[in-house]
């Protein structure tokens, strides 16, 4: 039984017949609910907008946007509407404000902070070299190898 | 001091990120959230598909409302339909229960109807314009209202037994 309700809410799931009442507004309206729609997310969906998708869920949400549209709503206020219902959650761009200024500034923060880390390490690099110079020629061989050397050759030669 | 200062900027981000991902986890992306609870249920015009007459939600304050929305081409639906009509012949004058039909037409929703003899009042919306209004996110859905006429809750899942109402419904009739 639980199967087989688990299975037809898949297969049934946002498939809807055509139905009655579905009137688009003129061109200029219309595109301001498609533009609207672009950035609200579907219900049953995965990430995909209203007005992208064919989902049943996503034709009553674009008429409920083309209704407050109709309305004389202001763009603001119709994603207040959809925030109201289904939290921030339906929003495909998250608002900017609050918690969410993390997300928006996250990335830049993170960049300025790679960015400190470089120019303290680079600074850090000529103190190190004052306190133990690197050699930059080979030393000269103490006079004791050049005896040792000497004595080496002449036990070959014999 | 300045030696503390990479550390704690380190532990910072780590901080940050273990935050993030505590919240990633903790939810699950693919539930739509629900922001009514506690919220004044949206009033209602709509028809009666049986007599055709208006019917508003206001009408019904005082008592508590069972709202269920639904359509024909939803097997989950159709599968909680007897249930629900078992629970109206139960609590029908305790309680008044609703059906919304959901983004389906009269023609099919008539007939399924007839053909199973449900008989509890349901309601059309041609346009599906009032189960935005509730925050419905996939059908079926039931609402149950308070007397006030605020929003108790609603399930997701369809019923299967008329206990999963009346644990539901006991709640709101004392």
């Amino acid at each position: 039984m639980i199967l087989a309700l688990a299975l037809s809410m898949v297969v049934t799931q946002g498939y809807a017949p055509q139905r009655q009442g579905l009137d688009p507004l003129e061109a200029e309206k219309e595109a301001r609910v498609m533009r609207l729609g672009k950035q609200l997310r579907c219900a049953v969906c995965q990430g995909v907008s209203i007005a992208d998708s064919p989902a049943s869920m996503a034709r009553a949400q674009l008429d409920k946007v083309r209704e407050l549209v109709a309305e004389g709503k202001s763009d603001d206020e119709i994603y207040e509407y959809f925030v109201k219902r289904y939290g921030e959650w339906v929003l495909l761009e998250p608002t900017r404000g609050g918690l969410n200024s993390l997300l928006w500034l996250g990335p830049v923060l993170l960049l300025l902070i790679g960015l400190g880390v470089i120019v303290m390490q680079s600074k850090r690099k000529p103190a190190a070299a004052t306190a133990a110079p690197a050699p930059t020629e080979t030393p000269a061989p103490p006079a004791s190898d050049d005896a040792l050397l000497a004595q080496v050759r002449a036990d070959l030669e014999k | 001091m300045k030696k503390l200062l990479g550390p704690a900027i380190a532990l910072a981000i780590i901080g940050l990120l273990v935050f993030v991902l505590f919240k990633a986890f903790g939810t699950d992306p693919h539930e739509v959230p629900f922001m009514l609870v506690g919220q004044p249920a949206s009033n209602f015009k709509i028809k009666r598909l049986d007599t055709d007459e208006l019917v508003t939600l206001d009408q019904f304050k005082g008592k508590p409302i069972v709202l269920n929305f639904w359509a024909t081409w939803c097997g989950p639906c159709k599968m909680e339909h007897p249930v629900l009509e078992q629970a109206w012949r139960k609590y029908g004058n305790d309680a008044v229960f609703l059906g919304i039909v959901f983004e389906d037409n009269e023609q099919n929703t008539k007939r399924f109807l007839a053909e199973n003899g449900y008989t509890f009042p349901q309601l059309f919306d041609p346009k599906s314009t009032v189960a935005v209004d509730y925050g419905v996110s996939g059908v079926p859905e039931t609402y149950f209202i308070t007397r006030d006429g605020v929003i108790q809750g609603k399930v997701i899942a369809p019923f299967v037994d008329i206990r999963q109402i009346e644990v539901r419904l006991k709640g709101l009739l004392q």
